[in-house]
């Protein structure tokens, strides 16, 4: 028998079993419920995005390219953090089976049908996000084709065609299904070395180097972009820009995040500290996940405070079409700002719930050798807040270094873009302490029922 | 002789099953008692409920304290944590010890969790490991140590913070026969050289022969008990010379 039609007969009869077994509605929701909410919003942002940018492309007048350049900064903005979130679903659709596959690893199964399993089980959740998603902007779309541009609404352009809402669900499930397979690398090579967690997950300080050597490559283009000549291709380097810096803040996170919890780990003096620093350095691309959102919204942030300056200066021009992009502008980054934060309450309450679930057993652990339960939640807003801090600092920090080129330090330093990136800094950190407050009820469920999670694997 | 721990007309339901029917149960202190009895006797409840981990619907649980006998149904959940961490050790078959904690670390947690500062604990900690034949091994994840290795750092958890009951739960179930026996030594040894009441959930014939007291439970109710073989509390316990002088706890 095939790699994959033994991964076809073995997948929904594990799936099954597994649910027999437990029988809960907590594991299903872990398993299932997370991943396909996460797809789903995923999904759902991304086609809006698309949705709502398309009137741009529709213009062709001499102030049309303006439009564009900007709408290429906004999309840039909103679907690199969307398609990392979209990663870290999909992880969290397929880190889940680790164990489970790791075992079956152990028990003779192939490398071929292992990673088949875990790429049928995460692509078939990330279809039934995608296409939830997409009702769901169905949904929106009326609502979407509201929104002013140029004194119009966008009304009929709000919506995509069907090939192309097909194509996007397609592209989630890819992206589902290629994160899968590369994130089994390890069960496939240690099956052992997953099933008892030997070592730690790392995040080499290559990742540092890359990432500073993307940013510093970023500036000099931003600092050359009129050397560009054509407009298009000035477009196309500035969102290049963009993208880059987020991939590289991306790329760089985990490793931050690992060099402040092994500072952390020396200086533990209470148990609190020292769980904390140790839930970092166990994963700190897990962590960085908790906090990877807020780190983009960071970025953004300190574009839309430029973008918030710039229609400030420009607010005292008396022509009709200046005061039409100020206006303009202004609804942009708001909606630029709103998408931001859409992404960063789904990524912070899909990851904050999931680390609850995945640690449940170590709750219990903790608890019953008599660690009291507001210390286990004062270790997981440690392990969370700490962090978060100095990777939102590091990312408005960079952003100021791309846009400084172009804004110049004079726009730059207006009260209005530390008055927004302050705002952006704390509703996120709200939304983040709001998800772990979720989380700590959560906690409560776990202790309250102990027997359900004590055998379970972390 | 008194017991340090006395249960009076334990009940515990559980859905569709009656896990402990109507328990009467003592344990003195330095005794080494084996609970056995098939799967689904009440073994690990009675543990539990004798630990403060689970809540009996009906009976008592009394602990003999410095301050006098404590009624554990009438704990808070607060007071119940704080009396199993100062008063209660666990080894539990898996799952118990911190898998992102080093061995040290795992050992450390339990008297920092008392507010013992992190120097002293994890010096305290390295004896321990040392005096269990782990010495070098402080630094180590618990994946990269045999089974037999973790659940010596189990045991030393279990005995760091000088608890004076030791609850174990199928401690050698996920070992072969001659770690199992290694394991057993060490857990018989540390009790008994320091003078703890041992209480082990075992299927394990071979283990139960070895304590003092063997307790056998049937669909939630004693149907056997070979009673208390234990030296008055008065005379010094028994020590071994692997343990003797070994620690001062």
């Amino acid at each position: 028998m095939s790699s994959l039609a033994l991964a076809l007969r073995l997948t929904p009869y594990l799936s099954r079993s597994s649910s027999r077994q437990t029988g809960l509605h907590q594991t299903k929701l872990r398993d299932a419920g997370l991943p396909i909410l996460a797809f789903g919003t995923v999904t759902a942002l991304l086609l809006t995005v698309a949705g709502g940018s398309q009137v741009f492309w529709s213009w062709s007048d001499d102030i049309a390219g303006t439009y564009q350049a900007l709408a290429v900064v906004a999309m840039v903005l909103l679907v690199i953090p969307l398609l990392t979130l979209g990663a870290s679903a999909a992880r969290l659709a397929a880190r889940r089976r680790d164990d489970r596959l790791a075992s079956l690893r152990l028990l003779g199964a192939s490398s071929a049908t292992v990673i088949w399993m875990t790429v049928i089980e995460s692509t078939v959740l990330a279809a039934i996000g995608a296409v939830a998603g997409a009702g769901l902007y169905a949904c929106a779309a009326p609502f979407l084709g509201l929104i002013q541009f140029r004194g119009h609404a966008i009304g009929g352009h709000a919506w995509l065609s069907v090939a192309s809402i097909l194509g996007c669900i397609l592209a989630v499930c890819v992206l589902a299904a290629a994160s899968a397979a590369l994130g089994l690398r390890k069960v496939v090579l240690t099956p052992l070395g997953v099933r008892t967690r030997q070592t730690a997950n790392g995040a080499h300080w290559v990742r540092g180097v890359i990432a500073a050597v993307v940013v510093v490559f970023g500036v000099v283009a931003m600092g050359m972009l009129s050397s560009f000549g054509a407009f298009m291709v000035i477009i196309a380097v500035m969102g290049g820009c963009f993208g880059l810096a987020l991939l590289a803040l991306n790329l760089m996170g985990p490793w931050v995040l690992r060099l402040q919890a092994s500072s952390q780990l020396k200086r533990a003096r209470r148990p609190e500290q020292l769980l904390a620093a140790r839930t970092v350095l166990e994963s700190p691309k897990e962590s960085w996940r908790q906090v990877g959102g807020v780190a983009m919204t960071s970025f953004v942030g300190v574009f839309v405070g430029v973008g918030m300056a710039v229609a400030d200066t420009m607010g005292s021009s008396t022509s009709d079409e200046s005061t039409q992009l100020v206006r303009d502008i202004n609804t942009g980054v708001m909606i630029t700002l709103l998408g931001s934060f859409l992404m960063v309450a789904c990524s912070a309450g899909v990851n904050q719930a999931a680390a609850v679930l995945d640690r449940a057993s170590t709750l219990v652990a903790l608890d019953r050798v008599g660690m009291p339960q507001k210390l286990m939640v004062a270790a997981r807003v440690k392990a969370v807040m700490s962090p978060l801090l100095l990777v939102a600092g590091i990312s408005a920090a960079a952003a100021a270094a791309l846009v400084l080129p172009l804004a110049g330090p004079a726009l730059l330093t207006r009260p209005v873009v530390f008055l927004t990136v302050g705002g952006v800094f704390a509703a996120g950190f709200l939304l983040v302490r709001l998800a772990l407050a979720a989380g700590t009820a959560q906690i409560g469920q776990v202790l309250a029922r102990p027997e359900r999670y004590a055998s379970m694997d972390s | 002789m008194n017991a340090i721990l006395h249960a009076q007309q334990l009940t515990k339901h559980y859905p569709g099953n009656i896990a402990l029917d109507h328990v009467d149960f003592a344990a003195i202190a330095g005794e080494s008692i084996a609970i056995i009895g098939p799967s689904g006797s009440g073994k690990t409840t009675l543990l539990h409920c004798l630990a403060g981990i689970l809540r009996p619907d009906a009976g008592t649980v009394t602990l003999s304290s410095a301050v006098g006998p404590v009624r554990l149904d009438s704990l808070g959940d607060g007071a119940l944590s704080r009396l199993r961490r100062e008063e209660f050790g666990f080894v539990f078959q898996q799952g118990m010890l911190l898998p992102e904690l080093t061995a040290l670390e795992n050992v450390a947690l339990a008297l920092m969790l008392n507010g013992t500062d992190r120097t002293t604990s994890e010096a305290r900690a390295a004896e321990w490991l040392a005096a269990l034949g782990l010495a070098g091994m402080e630094q180590r994840r618990l994946g990269e140590l045999s089974g037999g290795q973790v659940q010596r750092v189990a045991i030393a958890r279990a005995h760091v913070t000088g608890a004076r009951i030791v609850f174990a739960d199928e401690p050698t179930g996920a070992l072969d026969s001659a770690t199992s026996n290694e394991v057993l030594d060490v857990l018989l040894q540390s009790v008994a050289a320091n003078g703890r009441t041992l209480l082990v959930v075992t299927h394990d014939p071979n283990v139960a022969a070895r304590c003092q007291r063997v307790v056998e439970l049937r669909d939630g109710r004693i149907v056997a008990d070979t009673g208390c073989a234990v030296p008055p509390p008065s005379q010094p316990a028994p020590a071994t010379t692997d343990f003797k002088g070994a620690f001062n706890v």
